[in-house]
């Protein structure tokens, strides 16, 4: 999909989103919900909070020291006899992979799903300099022959039938395909096959980068993931500098929380570590290995302290699992790599508020995606600070409020909340509205209530509602009884007090 | 390229430095302690491995416990159940002390050199490694990659049969890694390959090897 550099316009995008979208969406993430519960369960939900709460201190700590870290990986992948390249945004991490192919002569290339790689729009920068990539991920393999963005991170096709992928086998790979996932897996299967045999060069991201070691660790499902980085003579990995992790006891924790998180599974089926180039020919295996490491915007999110956060993001995918509105519109609508609760916080950041300012107001604030996310990220919070700066054009410091409205709010706080101030208060309101009530309505208020009354009316103020209520019960009859007694006396000692007064005065003249 | 002359690397690190209000020196505190999790104590060994052997079940691999007397009625049902015709191996001590090749090749099966090209590896039926290590809780094994292990044995094969011993239980992930963690190539195996992109009608069987025998060999 590539950067965009057109305004995100989410509600039109959402006016775009086909009919069978929603329906699609919430069968994958109703399932990776459901799968996600029950291994969950196995796991202990104590223990799984205990997790949780591990994952997001370690990636805090990563966070905090991500020079260091940086600093460190390359010093172990370089010591290990990888190349490890810096690209401060997509266009140089793409011309970077250009360079490397050209360098060996590469024409053709296997791609290992990588949401880096769609940030940067790598695969048409390969596409436009005659490089034939294959998406090998069987979702995104489908989805590029369709010519479509993937619409989930996890499960890119998952809105597309299946009589729609057969379809789609038949016009774009001259192959009779029946509608049926087993034997269109096993076209696919075939078809790739011969791709990854013959490819020049595999083009991965990585899950992970361990800094103590220099291990890039790369998590599939299916067996791509490992095809792609041990069949073609050069490996070529472009990860996000927010992917490093400190040590190997850090890597087993978030390799606990990200399968379990993703599609409720204990483990995927294969995690490759891989630390350089191979060592000898007959392990088989890449004899070049080339680590990009790229910025693209997440120094500017690590700036702002607030939104740091947003990356210990382990990329699972959960939290567009829980998110209504995800499960509404789907991916296509937030119009960039990422999408759900996550692309709402990491786009903005990434490509700035004049491009994705409408993605922090694509949420109902439920709060859903911070139970659930495996790191821990306060993603609500998020959000409303990049509302803030949305607004206030990414302004990050100063109070949020006018010290004014603090005081009103405070003060009308107040006033709601302490009972007679509160009676008093809407008795005051009845009285004082009474002149200008007809009919039970107030059509017309002075400014700045006028700003109401000049759309529409306001209802009269009643203040009738706890009097009707008492009404209803024996004790409150009595308690409405005895303050019209006190009332009464009240009054009548004050006539009398009043009475005595003047009579004083009237004898004091004579 | 000289690491210190790349302006890129420069503007990140710098970049990165002044997003967190910091100088270039500074020592770095150790990771947290808070990120420890308890370890798993672990079952004893017999029960480890019936552990194991239930978590490739559910996965839809094939696990089993067996002695090397029963090698030659197991391979038998192999053969047979996957059509295996033509097989590769590693060549470590361990497979050929129990004589895999020979047992092979006497029920008319060929055996493929692991050093043979892509293309022969994967025509071949059956790869068959060991395991360095095994996980009971997830059902997964570790697999080191070295010149007497390549790593296409098991990957490219229709089946991968893998021969486990006792001894390569261990408690959990964590101390799995601890093992590993200086190796330069390894790979964590669970389950046969496996995709649910399509309608989330998960099938086995897509890139990687479509089938997953697992055999621990006791005593």
């Amino acid at each position: 999909m590539g950067q965009t550099a057109t305004h995100i316009d989410f509600r039109a995008n959402v006016r775009a989103v086909e009919p069978q979208m929603p329906a699609s969406v919430q069968k994958a993430t109703n399932r990776f919900l459901g799968t996600r519960a029950s291994v969950v369960g196995v796991f202990g939900e104590d223990r799984w909070q205990q997790l949780r709460q591990c994952g997001h201190d370690l990636r805090r700590h990563t966070i905090a020291h991500l020079d260091h870290y940086l600093e460190l990986l390359e010093q172990r992948v370089t010591g290990a006899g990888g190349h490890v390249h810096w690209a401060r945004d997509g266009a140089e991490a793409n011309s970077i992979v250009l360079e490397i192919a050209r360098k060996q002569g590469v024409r053709n290339a296997v791609k290992v799903k990588s949401m880096a790689t769609e940030e940067t729009g790598l695969n048409q920068a390969l596409i436009e300099a005659g490089i034939a990539t294959l998406e090998t991920d069987l979702g995104e393999f489908i989805v590029q022959l369709a010519g479509v963005a993937p619409s989930h991170i996890i499960a890119p096709a998952v809105h597309l039938t299946k009589e729609g992928i057969a379809d789609l086998f038949r016009q774009k790979l001259g192959v009779e395909a029946p509608a049926e996932p087993v034997a269109l897996a096993a076209i696919a299967r075939a078809r790739l096959r011969k791709a990854f045999l013959a490819a020049e060069m595999g083009i991965s991201g990585a899950n992970f980068m361990v800094a103590e070691t220099g291990t890039l660790v790369i998590v599939s499902n299916e067996g791509n993931g490992r095809m792609c980085t041990t069949l073609p003579p050069i490996h070529v990995a472009l990860a996000g500098i927010d992917k490093v992790l400190p040590d190997m006891e850090s890597l087993a924790v978030v390799l606990k929380l990200l399968p379990r998180s993703a599609t409720g599974q204990k483990m995927t089926s294969y995690v490759s570590f891989i630390r350089g180039p191979s060592k000898s020919s007959k392990e088989g295996g890449p004899h070049e290995l080339h680590l990009i490491l790229l910025d693209n915007g997440r120094t500017r999110v690590l700036a702002d302290e607030i939104s740091r956060d947003t990356l210990l993001c382990i990329r699972c995918g959960v939290c567009l699992n829980v998110c209504p509105v995800y499960n509404h519109v789907g991916g296509h609508a937030y119009g960039s790599a990422y999408s759900g609760p996550i692309g709402s916080i990491l786009t903005p950041q990434l490509l700035g508020v004049g491009i994705a300012g409408d993605l922090p107001f694509a949420s109902t604030l439920c709060g859903a995606c911070a139970e659930y996310c495996p790191v821990r990220i306060p993603i609500p919070e998020i959000l409303v600070h990049l509302r803030r700066r949305v607004v206030e054009g990414d302004r990050v410091d100063g109070p949020a409020i006018s010290p004014v409205v603090s005081a009103a709010a405070g003060a009308g706080a107040a006033a709601l909340g302490t009972p007679w101030l509160y009676e008093f208060g809407s008795q005051a309101l009845k009285v004082a509205g009474t002149p200008l009530s007809k009919e039970g309505w107030m059509a017309h208020l002075p400014p700045p209530a006028s700003r109401w009354t000049d759309v529409r009316p306001m209802p009269a103020f009643g203040a009738g509602f706890r009097d009707w209520w008492r009404n209803r019960t024996p004790q409150g009859r009595r308690l409405l009884w005895r303050r019209r007694v006190l009332a009464g006396a009240a009054a009548a000692g004050a006539f009398a007090a009043i009475a005595a007064w003047r009579l004083t005065r009237k004898s004091g003249r004579d | 390229m000289p690491v210190i002359s790349d302006p890129a690397r420069a503007a990140i690190l710098s970049s990165v430095r002044s997003a967190l209000g910091r100088g270039e020196d500074g020592s770095v505190p150790p990771v947290p302690a808070s990120v420890r999790m308890p370890d798993r104590i672990p079952g004893t060994v017999d029960a480890e491995i019936g552990l194991l052997c239930e978590e490739i079940g559910k996965l839809g691999g094939h696990a089993r416990r067996l002695t090397v007397a029963d090698l030659g009625q197991v391979l038998d049902e192999l053969i047979c159940d996957e059509a295996i015709k033509k097989v590769t191996l590693w060549q470590t001590a361990e497979i050929k002390a129990l004589g895999l090749a020979e047992l092979l090749s006497e029920r008319g099966v060929e055996i493929v050199s692991p050093y043979a090209g892509k293309g022969a590896l994967a025509g071949c039926d059956l790869g068959v490694t060991g395991a360095d290590m095994a996980l009971p809780e997830t059902g997964t094994l570790l697999l080191r990659s070295s010149a007497k292990r390549p790593r296409s044995t098991s990957l490219l094969p229709r089946v991968h049969l893998a021969l486990v011993m006792p001894s390569a239980m261990r408690a959990d992930l964590d101390e799995a890694l601890a093992e590993a963690q200086d190796e330069g190539h390894f790979v964590l195996i669970t389950g046969p390959s496996r995709t649910a992109d399509i309608e989330l009608t998960v099938t086995i069987g897509v890139h990687g090897p479509r089938a997953l025998y697992v055999w621990v060999l006791e005593r």
